[in-house]
């Protein structure tokens, strides 16, 4: 299309001109110390010039343009007959738009056909505008630039300055996408508080989303037993698994291990916290599930149902094990040797020394890093997906069928609905809670952290 | 004051007896805990190879999905896979570099960096579910980005995977001793210069290799491309960036939810290609640290 | 009363490949304080550690020779090191105090073995042993405060203390002073003159003036091999060997 070829035309401009000001600046050189900054840097000064100030009229172009064209197709006398309903509006159009990029596209509206014309002759107008506008504007600074080549001109201090502007506008991207997380949650989980109320939301105990309808929509958005699904699953149960097995792992690999075991063993588990949660979750369904249910059976349970929160949480406690092992490993580590070789000096036990001396030190680490854990369990999706289930249940029943926020999350935005009913916004606000929750876990964890390894400096 | 009685005495030995015997037994739960994560591992891949090693062949490899399991093959969501894994590439690298290199050698003490390194650390312990939710809402709902795309996929996993860079990359960069810097400094070197010629090439292997981790753990991801719509049924491997396209784990995931047990022969085989991919990978980042790295 | 307490013979300690301890042989009298002088990497801490097997604890430590405690060779399969070091107790350079209360860092140890019924019997041996560690009467009113929150000085007490709780036979220090001002310094030099009357004390020191005041026997290290020992004011006022001469005389260091 026409804007791609001037993107194609301003960078290849931009060539010339690096070359041109580089050319330029060594026919200026005459000897050490003549020239402030070296040829290349004053090429890529004029290069900056052609390049910058088009490539960004061209992006704002690009936006505004979609908008310009659509104006246009509307003026058109055709557009009159266009249907009221946004949806179905959208789709025409969209239609359009499809047919005026590839002709031969069939039609399933012939009135996307009738507008089929008039869109393809605003593109070409408005893309031709844009095009020449930025051209103009990639000349421009391209003059500019060139007669800046000068001996005294300090070239690699500005072509430093705008490295310097574009490291900084990366880091803001940091911030950028916090704050478009944060904004996007409490847009969209504002606009689900117009209908359901957040008591309602947060206290709730009856969650049905499929009923939600009318007036008494508050009633079905009860998110309780998902905040319990979610503790129960990832909080207790996957706890329940990976401190024991990640604590004591840890402590046997730094304690009594030998240096081949530790060089061997190490790795294999890093590999265990390597495995995609999508294979865990599909073990946790083929294997783990029907296993839980066939011993259950066995041991007299009636009708013992396949998905189960236990699947689930003894899959998520193993994958999380990894993870529970390297904090405490690193918190163990902080404790100074002196203090296991006062406790040892004094006639214990390698196991007493541990148990009495070493794990009390490094608890606030190993407390940090559990909470990390959770934070890790309860925002994990696909091992709930395919092992826990799809039923708001509130039961300490470990053998039962429970559903997580995750899954929910899934569930709400699945199948075809508008992207504004309550249903699917109802997602967004669990992720808000989710995304807070996990937020304070980690905030507090990482100051424990930090206060802990300050005591031992 | 010798207590030689006292140490001597039997009810001390039979005291000292039962004190190895707890010894023996913690480190016995130790090496418990080492076995059992183990072969926990050994049952999860065994399990794999036992069910899907008959189905990898050829067609298996090269053919698309199909709803005959028979049939259907991988190479549509490998493709997306590559194209998706392209993208983020393109994006997280070069801004999780930059930023990481602004953060650690230029940037200021000020509440605003601050505010930026906190921000980082966060995201990085972000839930992967949260990012596709905003991919959601921004790239597909406001942009109006090409739905399971990806180009979309690849943006939202470029914001999961910029904050890891960028911290392996600080820490890449931490590494490098100030010595290096005061002697570019002191040769006449502009700070930019003794960053990009000095600093940055010593820094690269560490980079490398938490770009690589990162870019390992974007493509086992599924949830946050559950978000953006690439769950659908895709027979034909996609064009380019923005034609609907799937992934090999959300393959996975599709194939793991169909009733016909046939299924699972294939699941299980993508999986063990997801694996192998996986292992590649790792292994290629853990060589690249043992071999560059230097002990300063 | 100075019965031989401790004998090495023809000791030797590697670290791996490294030879750190060259054929040492030496007899440990009860009663007195022995001192342990040369210059830094002599390896004076590393034959002290011999004695009480704590070099066990560093992998690829090496230990050959004979070690005798009342007779008994601590390196023998028969002998628990565990019981060894509730004989042989260890002060470190460095006050390493628990993370627990003052309190608990004295009973640590009589707990773990056994040697405290009751109560009132901890508390009694608390007691004793920070009394004889001279640190009582700072401390009888806040045995709950943090063992980390007493000064430098107090925290060596207390590490002292805590050796003494479990009724050892010989106390093993090493450098207890190098990380103390000179009036904790001071403290701790009149507490081993007094705690010598129960138990055999051996103590590591670089400081050859410390020695002079300290001990009774001084022993004379140079790149792991045990060059002169003797009665502390024979070693500092007339030497037998060129090197012990070189090294009091401050040749070097």
């Amino acid at each position: 299309m026409i804007l791609s070829g001037v993107l194609l035309a301003v960078i290849g401009l931009g060539l010339v001109g690096w070359f041109a000001g580089r050319g330029r600046a060594r026919l200026l050189y005459t000897g050490r110390g003549s020239m402030h900054s070296m040829p290349g840097y004053h090429g890529w000064h004029l290069a900056l010039w052609i390049l910058v100030p088009a490539l960004l009229a061209w992006t704002a172009w690009s936006m505004i343009m979609p908008g310009l064209v659509d104006g246009a197709v509307m003026a058109d006398p055709a557009a009159a007959q266009l249907p009221a309903g946004d949806m179905h509006r959208a789709a025409i159009l969209a239609d359009a738009r499809n047919i005026a990029a590839n002709p031969d596209a069939v039609a399933f509206d012939p009135l996307a056909e009738q507008l089929a014309r008039p869109m393809r002759a605003a593109q070409i107008r408005f893309g031709m505008i844009g095009g020449l506008l930025v051209m103009i504007i990639a000349l421009a600074g391209g003059g500019y630039g060139f007669t800046r080549v000068r001996a005294g001109f300090p070239a690699r201090t500005h072509v430093e300055r705008a490295i310097l502007a574009l490291l900084l506008i990366a880091s803001l991207m940091a911030i950028l996408t916090t704050f478009g997380i944060v904004a996007s949650l409490l847009f969209e989980a504002g606009l689900f508080f117009k209908d359901v109320s957040p008591i309602a939301f947060l206290t709730g105990t009856h969650w049905a989303p499929g009923n939600a309808r009318g007036v008494d929509i508050d009633g079905n958005f009860g998110a309780v037993p998902l905040f319990w699904g979610t503790i129960y699953i990832g909080a207790i149960i996957a706890m329940i698994v990976a401190i024991p097995l990640g604590l004591m792992s840890a402590i046997y690999l730094t304690q009594y291990a030998s240096g081949t075991i530790r060089k061997w063993v190490k790795p294999i588990l890093e590999i265990l916290a390597g495995i995609p949660t999508v294979v865990y979750g599909y073990f946790a369904a083929l294997t783990v599930a029907p296993l839980i249910r066939d011993t259950a059976a066995s041991l007299g349970v009636a009708n013992p149902s396949t998905e189960s929160a236990l699947a689930a949480g003894l899959v998520m406690g193993v994958m999380i094990s990894p993870f529970v092992s390297s904090m405490a490993d690193d918190a163990l580590a902080a404790v100074p040797r002196a203090m296991s070789d006062g406790s040892l000096a004094l006639g214990a036990t390698r196991s007493e020394t541990i148990k009495k001396v070493l794990l009390p030190a490094a608890l606030p680490g190993i407390v940090a890093g559990v909470m990390l854990a959770i934070s890790r369990a309860i925002g994990e999706t696909m091992i709930v997906v395919m092992a826990a289930g799809a039923s708001a249940r509130l039961s300490a029943n470990p053998l039962a069928s429970m559903t997580t926020v995750t899954y929910q999350i899934v569930q709400m935005l699945t199948g075809d609905q508008e992207f504004n009913s309550p249903k699917t916004l109802s997602a967004f606000a669990l992720g808000l809670v989710l995304f807070i929750v996990t937020l304070i876990l980690n905030i507090i964890a990482l100051r424990v952290v930090k206060r802990f390894r300050e005591a031992y400096e | 004051m010798s207590n030689n009685s006292t140490f001597s005495s039997p009810a001390f030995a039979k005291r000292l007896a039962r004190r190895h015997a707890a010894e023996r037994r913690f480190k016995l739960i130790g090496l418990g805990a080492i076995v059992l994560s183990l072969a926990f591992l050994a049952l999860l891949l065994f399990i794999m190879m036992h069910s899907g090693l008959g189905g990898l062949n050829w067609n298996f490899l090269s053919g698309s999905d199909s709803t005959d399991p028979h049939v259907a093959g991988i190479w549509s969501a490998a493709k997306g896979s590559i194209l998706t894994m392209l993208v983020t590439l393109l994006l997280s690298f070069p801004m999780g570099v930059l930023a990481a290199i602004y953060l650690e050698e230029f940037a200021p003490r000020s509440r605003w960096i601050e505010l930026v390194e906190v921000s980082i650390n966060n995201l990085a312990a972000v839930p992967s579910i949260i990012f596709g939710l905003l991919g959601l809402a921004v790239f597909i709902n406001t942009l109006n980005l090409p739905r399971s795309s990806p180009l979309v996929g690849g943006l939202t996993l470029a914001l999961m995977t910029m904050p890891v860079i960028v911290i392996s990359g600080r820490n890449a960069i931490k590494a490098v001793p100030p010595s290096i810097r005061d002697a570019a400094l002191a040769v006449g070197a502009s700070k930019v210069q003794a960053v990009f010629h000095h600093v940055l090439p010593l820094a690269l292997p560490g980079i490398l290799t938490g770009t690589i981790i990162g870019m390992a753990r974007a493509l086992g991801e599924t949830a946050p491309l559950l978000m953006i719509g690439m769950r659908a049924f895709i027979v034909t491997p996609p064009g380019g960036i923005t034609d609907p396209s799937s992934v090999l784990p959300m393959q996975i995931f599709l194939w793991s939810d169909e009733i016909d047990k046939a299924f699972v022969q294939n699941t299980s085989a993508a999986i063990i290609v997801l694996l192998v991919f996986l292992l590649v990978m790792n292994g290629l980042a853990i060589y690249l640290r043992n071999k560059f790295e230097v002990r300063w | 009363m100075t019965e031989t307490k401790l004998t090495a013979r023809n000791v030797d300690v590697y670290y791996g490949a490294k030879k750190a301890i060259d054929n040492v042989s030496i007899d440990i009298d009860n009663g007195i304080v022995t001192a342990f002088i040369g210059p830094s990497g002599c390896g004076k801490s590393t034959f002290l550690r011999s004695l009480n097997r704590m070099n066990d604890t560093i992998a690829g430590a090496r230990v050959t020779g004979e070690i005798l405690l009342d007779g008994e060779d601590i390196y023998a399969s028969s002998m628990d090191p565990v019981a060894l070091r509730a004989r042989v107790g260890m002060v470190f350079q460095k006050p390493n105090p628990f993370p627990k209360s003052i309190y608990e860092n004295v009973a640590y140890g009589p707990r773990i073995h056994g040697l405290a019924n009751s109560r009132a019997e901890m508390d009694a041996v608390i007691e004793s042993s920070l009394t004889k560690a001279g640190l009582w009467d700072e401390v009888k009113d806040r045995l709950s405060d943090a063992g980390t929150a007493l000064s430098g000085g107090q925290q060596q007490r207390l590490c002292i203390a805590r050796a003494i709780a479990v009724s050892p036979e010989v106390i093993l220090m090493d450098e207890p002073c190098s990380a103390l001002d000179p009036i904790a310094t001071a403290k701790i030099e009149e507490l081993i003159d007094e705690l010598k009357e129960n138990y055999a004390i051996v103590i590591v020191t670089h400081s050859m003036q410390q020695a002079a005041r300290v001990s009774q026997r001084t022993a004379f290290f140079h790149l792991g091999n045990l060059v002169e020992y003797g009665e502390t004011s024979e070693i500092f006022t007339n030497p037998r060997e060129e090197k012990t001469k070189d090294y009091i005389t401050g040749r070097y260091g």
